[in-house]
Order: C-alpha cells, then sequence, then structure tokens
C-alpha cells in the first residue's frame, strides 16, 4: 500500500470539540425573538376518511397563530419520492394512526395545547389492513391510492413486484439430496436517534421566502419538496442542516413533512416557527425499518456445494411508499446471499397495510434478507454435518465469479478473507467444536450454555439501479489560506467531514487543519442526491478528490509559473513546492502568485460511478457498480432458565478497502453492530390494529453499555479502483449480519432455531412469543 | 417562584413555575443548551447533569427541589480557559463522538463516577453510564475514554 500523509493516520473528528463541549447547535437549541412554537394534530385511528376538519375554534384561543390543512399548499401538498404518495397534512384519508392532519402554530406551549384541543376533526373510520400477508387478498379494503393496479390488477394494495431469475430453481432443488425450506420473519425497527425530528423555519420577506434549519439526510431533497408544495421557486428557499442528533435513515420523509409545516407556518405569520417532536411523537409519527416475511428453500449436493435457492419475501410498506421501492429492490438483490447457485429465484411483493409506514433504515432491505438467509445457511450446514464457516467459505463469491444476476465480479471481492480472518481471531474452530458437543447433550433447565455463530454478508454500493447516482464537491482558497470544502452529502454524525478533508488534504498535500466545513447548506454546496445508501465516502469521497486534483493543478501552474519549470517537474515536501533548480516557495507564496496569474483558486469535483443496468423483466443485470463484503461472529451465554441472552463477544472483518479515516471507521462499525444486536434481541416495535405498542424509550428498548460487549473489528484493505484512494463504504454493512450471527450463536447455544425477531426472553426459553393482545392506550395517549 | 443555586461554580438565580423541570430552567432561562431532552421519561440520560456531584435526569427533577444546590452542566466542565477537560478531551481522541447528543450528558456520567470511584474497571465504567443511551458508538470508545481519563488522573496523582 502506499504511504499517505494523512489518510488512514489518527485524526480527530472535525466537529468533536464542540460537541464534547456542549457548545454544538442541534436545532432544538436555536430560540428567535418573536417565534411561534407549533404542533401537529395527528390521526388516532389507523384508517379513517376525513370528513370535516375545522379550526375556528381553535384559532379563537389566545395565543393560538395560525392553523393549516393540507389545503394549503399546492396540490393538497403531495409529496414524495420515487412514488409521490405522501402529504404534507393528510389529504381525504388519514392512513395510519399518527398521520397528520392540521398543524398549530401558538405563541407558548399552553396555548398550542389548548388550540390543538380545540380543532374539530370528524373522522369516519374505515377498515384497516394490518396482516401484510392478507394485503394482497382480492376482497381487502385498499390502502393505497392508485387504481392503476384496481383495474387491471385485483391486488390494490400491491407496491412493488421485483424478481431475479437464473435457471429453474424447482427442477434443482428437486434433484438435490439435502434440501432445506423454511420461513422467517423480521418486524419493524425504530431508529431511536437520541435527537428527535425537529425543525426551525425562518421567513425571509425580502425574498418572499424561507429559511428552514432542518436535521434532514438530504437538504436538498427537502427544498425540492418545500418548492413544490408551497409553490415557490429554489431561490426563494434555503436549507441549512444544523447538527444532527443521529438519523441512521430516518430522517426523511417525516423531516421532509414537519419542514412543510413549518415553513407553511412561518410564511403565513410572517414569525419564525419552531416545531419539536416529543419522544412520543416521534416514534408514533415517524416511519420504520420495514417488516419482512421470508419463505426461503435452499438446495445442496451432499458436499455442501448449493445448488439452487427459492425466495419468497412480502414487504409490509405500511400506509405509504416512502422509500420502500428502493428497500424492496434492494432486498430482491441480496436475498440469496454472497453466494453461487446454479438456479436462484427470488420475487418479493411490497404491500401497503395501516401499520404505521416503513421507509430507510440503515442496510435497507438487505438487514431483513440477511437474517433470514444467514440463518438458512446455518440450518443446511447443520443438515450437511459441515462446519457453518466451511459451507460459506465453499459458496462464496470470489474474485472472477458471476452473481445470481449475471453481474460479473472483479477482484475487490474479499469474502473469503474476511471469512478466514474472522474465524481466526474469534478462536472459531476451537469454540464451536466445544460448544457443539455440549448443544448435543439433554438441556438441563436452568444451566447457562455458551454458543458461537457467524453470518456473511455483501451490500450493493450507493444507490445501484434504483437511480441516478452522482456527488458534487468544492473547495475554495480564501484570503486567510483556509481552504473551504463542501459537499452536498451531509454528515448525521458518520464521520463524513472528517472524510472529505482527509481526502482533500492527501490529494492537495495540505494540512488538514486548513481545511474547514461549513454546515451543508443548499445555497451554499451543490446537490448531490440523498445521503443514504452507504454513499458518502465513494461518491462524495470521490468528488472531493476530483476538485482536489484541479485545485492541485493551479497550484502547480502557479509554482511552475514562480519556479520557472514545467509542471510536471514540480514535487512536493509538505506544503512546500519544489522545483529542480530553484529554493522551494511556500503554500503563501504559490497562492499569491495564482491570485496574480488570474486563477479563480476555486474548483467543483462531480463524480458518477461506472454504468449499471437492471431489467425488472428479466430480473437480471448489473445492479451494482461493486459490493461491500464482510462477516461477523458472535459468542452468546444463554440462561436456559430464564431465556436471557448475553452477548460475551463479538469479531468483525469487513472489506473496506482503504481505511480513510479508522476512528470513523471503527465508529461506523461498532455502532453498526450494536443496532443489530438490538434488533437480534430486544427491539421491537408491535403495530397492534395499527396502533404502535410502544412509544418511549421505556417500552422500546435498545442496547445500553451493559448489553454490548468489547467488539474486535478488522479490516481487509483491498484496495477497491473505483473508491478514493481505494476505500469502500461502511456505513451499513457493519450492521446487517449482526442479528442473524447473534442467532446462529443462540441456536448453537440451545439446540433451538429462531425464526422470528426479536430473539425475547420467551422466543429462547420456549420457541414461542407470549405477548398479549396489545393495546392502543399508549399510543392514543401519545398523540393526546 | 424564585430558585437560587450554584449554577457551574457561580451563584445563580431565576424565576420559574413551581413545576418546571430543571431541564427546561437551565435550557431557557439560563440558555445552557448543552444539556439535552431525548426522551423525557428519565430513560435516555441525555439531560443528565450532576446535583452535588450526583448524576442526575433534570428532565425528572424540578428545579424547586434543585434550588439551595451545587448544579453543574456540560458548560460547567471544560478548563477556566474554555478548552476541553482530559475527561472530554479523551472523548474527542478515542472517537467517542459521533453525533454528540448523548455527549454531553456521558461526560457528566463519566465525571460523575470518577468522582466517585477513581480506578474503576471496565465493568464499573459500564455500569455507571448504562443509564446514560448512545445509538451510534457501540458504547466502548466511551468506556475507553473515561478509562484512559481514570488511568490518567491516578498516574498524575502519584507524581504529585
Amino acid at each position: 500500500m502506499p504511504e499517505f500523509q494523512f489518510i488512514g493516520k489518527p485524526t480527530d473528528r472535525v466537529d468533536a470539540m464542540e460537541k464534547v463541549l456542549g457548545s454544538a447547535k442541534y436545532v432544538g437549541d436555536y430560540a428567535l425573538p418573536n417565534m411561534l412554537v407549533a404542533r401537529t394534530l395527528r390521526s388516532t385511528l389507523p384508517h379513517a376518511r376525513i370528513l370535516k376538519v375545522d379550526v375556528s375554534a381553535a384559532l379563537k384561543i389566545p395565543g393560538v397563530v395560525a392553523a393549516i390543512t393540507c389545503e394549503d399548499f399546492v396540490d393538497h401538498s403531495r409529496f414524495g419520492y420515487p412514488i409521490s404518495d405522501m402529504f404534507m397534512l393528510a389529504y381525504l384519508r388519514v392512513r395510519y394512526a399518527g398521520d397528520g392532519i392540521v398543524s398549530l402554530a401558538a405563541e407558548n406551549e399552553d396555548a398550542l395545547d389548548r388550540g390543538l384541543k380545540a380543532i374539530q376533526v370528524d373522522l369516519e373510520e374505515l377498515p384497516g389492513v394490518f396482516d401484510p400477508m392478507t394485503a394482497l387478498d382480492p376482497a381487502t379494503t385498499i390502502v393505497s391510492e392508485h387504481s392503476r393496479d384496481a383495474t387491471e390488477d385485483p391486488r390494490g394494495n400491491l407496491l412493488m413486484h421485483y424478481i431475479v431469475r437464473k435457471g429453474d430453481p424447482q427442477r434443482e432443488l428437486a434433484l438435490c439430496p439435502v434440501t432445506l425450506e423454511e420461513d422467517y420473519s423480521t418486524m419493524h425497527q425504530e431508529h431511536a436517534y437520541l435527537e428527535t425530528e425537529g425543525v426551525l423555519a425562518v421567513p425571509v420577506p425580502e425574498k418572499n421566502g424561507v429559511t428552514v434549519y432542518a436535521p434532514c439526510q438530504s437538504p436538498f431533497i427537502n427544498r425540492g419538496n418545500l418548492v413544490r408544495t408551497l409553490g415557490l421557486s429554489e431561490e426563494n428557499i434555503r436549507v441549512i442542516q444544523p447538527h444532527v442528533g443521529g438519523a441512521f435513515g430516518g430522517k426523511d420523509d417525516l423531516m421532509y413533512q414537519i419542514s412543510g409545516q413549518a415553513a407553511k407556518l412561518a410564511l403565513i405569520t410572517g414569525r419564525p416557527v419552531k416545531m419539536i417532536l416529543s419522544r412520543e411523537e416521534s416514534m408514533i409519527a415517524s416511519y420504520k425499518r420495514d417488516a419482512m416475511q421470508m419463505h426461503v428453500q435452499l438446495g445442496a449436493d451432499a458436499d455442501g456445494k448449493l445448488r439452487a435457492s427459492k425466495i419468497h419475501a412480502t414487504v409490509d410498506s405500511g400506509a405509504y411508499s416512502s422509500i420502500t421501492p428502493f428497500t424492496a429492490w434492494r432486498s430482491t438483490i441480496h436475498a440469496m446471499g454472497p453466494y453461487r447457485y446454479d438456479a436462484c429465484h427470488v420475487d418479493t411483493d411490497a404491500v401497503y397495510t395501516n401499520n404505521g409506514y416503513a421507509g430507510a433504515f440503515r442496510g435497507f432491505g438487505n438487514t431483513e434478507v440477511c437474517f433470514a438467509l444467514e440463518q438458512a445457511m446455518d440450518e443446511l450446514a447443520l443438515k450437511l454435518k459441515i462446519d457453518p464457516i466451511e459451507l460459506r467459505l465453499k459458496n462464496c463469491l470470489r474474485p472472477g465469479d458471476t452473481t445470481p444476476h449475471g453481474q460479473p465480479l472483479g477482484d475487490d471481492v474479499s469474502l473469503a478473507e474476511c471469512l478466514e480472518q474472522v474465524r481466526k481471531i474469534s478462536d472459531w474452530k476451537h469454540k464451536h467444536t466445544d460448544y457443539s458437543r455440549v448443544a448435543a447433550k439433554p438441556l438441563i433447565p436452568g444451566e447457562f450454555r455458551r454458543g458461537i455463530g457467524v453470518a456473511a454478508v455483501f451490500h450493493g454500493m450507493s444507490l445501484g439501479a434504483e437511480g441516478e447516482d452522482f456527488a458534487v464537491g468544492t473547495l475554495e482558497i480564501n484570503q486567510d489560506l483556509s481552504i473551504t470544502l463542501t459537499s452536498g452529502l451531509t454528515d448525521y454524525g458518520t464521520g463524513s467531514r472528517t472524510v472529505f478533508t482527509l481526502i482533500a488534504a492527501e490529494m492537495l498535500g495540505l494540512n488538514p487543519e486548513r481545511f474547514s466545513m461549513p454546515r451543508p447548506d443548499t445555497d451554499q454546496s451543490f446537490d448531490s442526491g440523498p445521503t443514504v445508501a452507504s454513499r458518502a465516502t465513494v461518491l462524495g469521497g470521490n468528488a472531493t478528490r476530483v476538485a482536489a486534483e484541479k485545485l492541485g493543478l493551479q497550484l502547480n501552474q502557479s509554482a511552475a509559473d514562480l519556479l520557472e519549470c514545467k509542471v510536471e517537474e514540480i514535487t512536493r515536501h509538505g506544503e512546500l513546492f519544489i522545483s529542480p533548480k530553484e529554493e522551494p516557495v511556500s503554500f503563501e507564496e504559490v497562492v499569491n502568485h495564482a491570485r496574480e496569474m488570474g486563477l479563480t483558486l476555486t474548483s467543483r469535483g462531480r463524480w458518477s460511478p461506472p454504468k449499471i443496468h437492471w431489467s425488472m423483466e428479466t430480473g437480471q443485470g448489473k445492479p451494482y457498480f461493486a459490493y461491500h463484503f464482510g462477516a461477523q461472529v458472535a459468542e452468546v451465554l444463554v440462561d436456559t432458565g430464564t431465556g436471557k441472552v448475553e452477548v460475551t463477544g463479538f469479531w468483525a472483518v469487513n472489506n473496506t478497502g482503504t481505511v480513510i479515516f479508522p476512528q470513523g471507521a471503527f465508529g461506523q462499525l461498532y455502532g453498526g453492530i450494536t443496532q443489530g444486536l438490538g434488533y437480534a434481541l430486544m427491539e421491537r416495535v408491535d403495530y397492534d390494529n395499527g396502533y404502535i405498542q410502544a412509544t418511549n424509550f421505556d417500552e422500546y428498548l435498545i442496547p445500553t453499555a451493559l448489553d454490548v460487549p468489547d467488539i474486535v473489528g478488522a479490516f481487509v484493505e483491498k484496495t477497491f479502483s473505483s473508491g478514493p484512494y481505494g476505500a469502500k463504504n461502511l456505513g451499513e454493512p457493519g450492521l446487517v449480519p449482526a442479528a442473524p450471527a447473534i442467532l446462529n450463536a443462540i441456536t448453537n447455544a440451545t439446540g433451538r432455531r429462531i425464526r422470528s425477531l426479536p430473539a425475547n426472553l420467551e422466543r429462547v426459553l420456549l420457541g414461542k412469543d407470549l405477548r398479549k393482545e396489545g393495546s392502543s392506550t399508549a399510543c392514543k395517549l401519545g398523540l393526546k | 417562584m424564585k430558585i437560587q443555586f450554584i449554577l457551574n461554580g457561580m451563584p445563580a438565580e431565576t424565576e420559574a413555575p413551581q413545576d418546571k423541570t430543571l431541564l427546561n430552567v437551565l435550557r431557557e432561562n439560563f440558555g445552557l443548551t448543552g444539556t439535552k431532552e431525548g426522551c423525557n421519561v428519565g430513560e435516555c440520560g441525555a439531560c443528565s447533569v450532576l446535583i452535588d456531584g450526583r448524576l442526575v435526569n433534570s428532565c425528572l427533577t424540578l428545579a424547586a427541589q434543585a434550588s439551595g444546590h451545587n448544579i453543574v452542566t456540560i458548560e460547567g466542565v471544560h478548563l477556566p480557559d474554555g478548552s476541553p477537560n482530559d475527561l472530554q478531551q479523551a472523548f474527542i481522541e478515542y472517537g467517542a463522538v459521533q453525533c454528540g447528543f448523548c455527549t454531553p450528558g456521558m461526560v457528566l456520567a463519566g465525571e460523575a463516577l470518577l468522582a466517585q470511584n477513581p480506578q474503576p474497571t471496565r465493568q464499573d465504567i459500564r455500569t455507571a453510564i448504562a443509564g446514560n443511551l448512545c445509538r451510534c458508538t457501540g458504547y466502548q470508545q466511551i468506556v475507553d475514554a473515561i478509562q484512559s481519563t481514570a488511568q490518567n488522573r491516578q498516574e498524575k496523582k502519584g507524581h504529585a
């Protein structure tokens, strides 16, 4: 590997200082003179027709200043991408318990409370669809609004159907000596960012516009929605992203809705409007990771060579489509796992129901199918009496292989290395043999048992054939010799600002301290598509690299002119520019000379990944330009008397390519695994007849410091040719295989297989769930 | 009602209704927004402050209850010159900060522990911060930061 000056070296996160001092400002920390507070009245019914909304009594209450409904926006406030089926405030119907109906602005919280109670909303309850498996029955109530399918396809609640097709798995399965056929299910997961959604909208009368401070994933998408629904132009609207207190995919649609609500109220009243959601409102109103039900069939030869896979999945999109079309496509592409098959079919149905709604969540789509497939691989290994890591090594994709989608792979593929390395660092062979021997003995209730489990992952980089893919970065040398760096991709705690800074510093040979990155702002950076899908390092990093190359060329031109040599003859030592003959010159001299030469000392870099394509009809193509690979091992201690599972060890090896910002990379890995641990063991969002059963952290448990072991992480730094300095992305794949690794470890300990999430006490102890009938009380209280 | 306490080392006084929480008084009356609201039910610890050295959820504490006591918020932790103290510096160094929303509470949880137990084990540290949720880091970098600070403070004490 080449020697770098800054990349891969210990570096502090660029925004860490203000965060430890407590001076970093989040949206809730802003207060402006004359500011109003706002809140939204939300539906207490999961599905109903809106008969009447009357705000006149509310507006008579002292301190209540303004009220809005969907009628105050263009086209009833419709927005959404890729399918535009959402509204800033509900139109005609409410489709989940928590759907917004009226937004109110008031002088203070007291007036707001009284105003919301005085709003009169008449709802006519409609039958709801709560079981995704029945959502496609021809007789079922239609949740979606499209008659598109209602005429041609009786399955009116079908949002999307996707396929992968290779060969004839049915025929192959019939010929396989060893087969497996099982059902797996996952449930919704709450993002549980510590900062709830919030927004501050400030009117800008001179522009007839509004500035919106919004901790959202993608400020440019936010602006686009505001342009459409407010009927203003891009010049009228500025979206600034303050510090974001965690996102994990969760600060899209609901953030855009409340941005629209607050912006409209600010425009009407001519005053700043702040709207901060309580935890209860956040959990009730926000979208979740989609719940999936999967039917998996695998077939292998007696020696363990995989022959066929056939998978059917149903995705619960809930009330709206949000990004489920992308999630469901990603799960379709990844459902068979990173393995070779002679034949493979995947069919995915995404359906509308009245269970909240599903949207982006770290690993979207892949987390869910990985849970099923990696457990199925383990079950198959048991049947074959082959070590689970051996079975994966025997079948895993390797450099030069072709995926079941028909995509030839490059030499960056390194799953085998990940599996071998994680086997070694976890002491797998020894532990797996020991624990399996104990597991074969009859269980004495109350005994403690250890188990170890593995799971592998591949994760398509960036958006894939889902959408246009590009990023833009800019650089500008300022008068004081500092350098301003911008990116349209945002940093919500991931460390991408530090990654971009290091890439620019490395390319320009200038100290990272010279660089500063303003908070993302639609007036100061360029649209780079959404900050999702583990895009930042490769897309944003490459755009920064291109911008730095261009700026570096200007500096070298200036240095060559100053030193009277050719541009190619310039070499560098630290920040000095050196020619073969003359004395070295400093960065300052080069910059001053460049200005005299009339060079702008600004640059803009745009980067798009290599071309990809996907055929929805044939289920074949090149879905992503490259993949991330990884393997994780979990070790557990199970109390067979209570069903309590303690994760006592965790080892993860991920194929990251060059690691640019090691502290950030480990942070992404450990944090991702911890969310996966929560997903495996405790995180539970039930919807009972449309009512969410957990509305705060007293009911929705996420891992505490006592639930997580010290994790051992390692990276396979095989250079990735399309990545900036050979880097791959890492945001999502750390999370994806964690849950199945833990579930496989539980089986290894107890001999019992849990195919539904989460693996709570009852499932571990009894093999079934004991949850009683749910109640709508907590949800309704939360909506009061 | 009138509320008086020592706030970050200085006498402080304000007027607040009886039912106003310490969290809201700190944020609204004193503009100390480093103390965050994450859940408002005492589960997440983002609102942690020190009252007489003890770690307390300020969302569950009425400002009136804090009257007459010694309150330390994140804004009172740094060195006199405004630079981070050793524990805050260790948070930066060990990557204990990602989104930063839990960080003020975590730093105070660390200080509360070290004041009481200068030589904590990793398990002691995990127990001490178990009331403070972090969704980004996976916690071990936070444990590292507190542990290294404990060791450094012990060494310094040894030399003194």
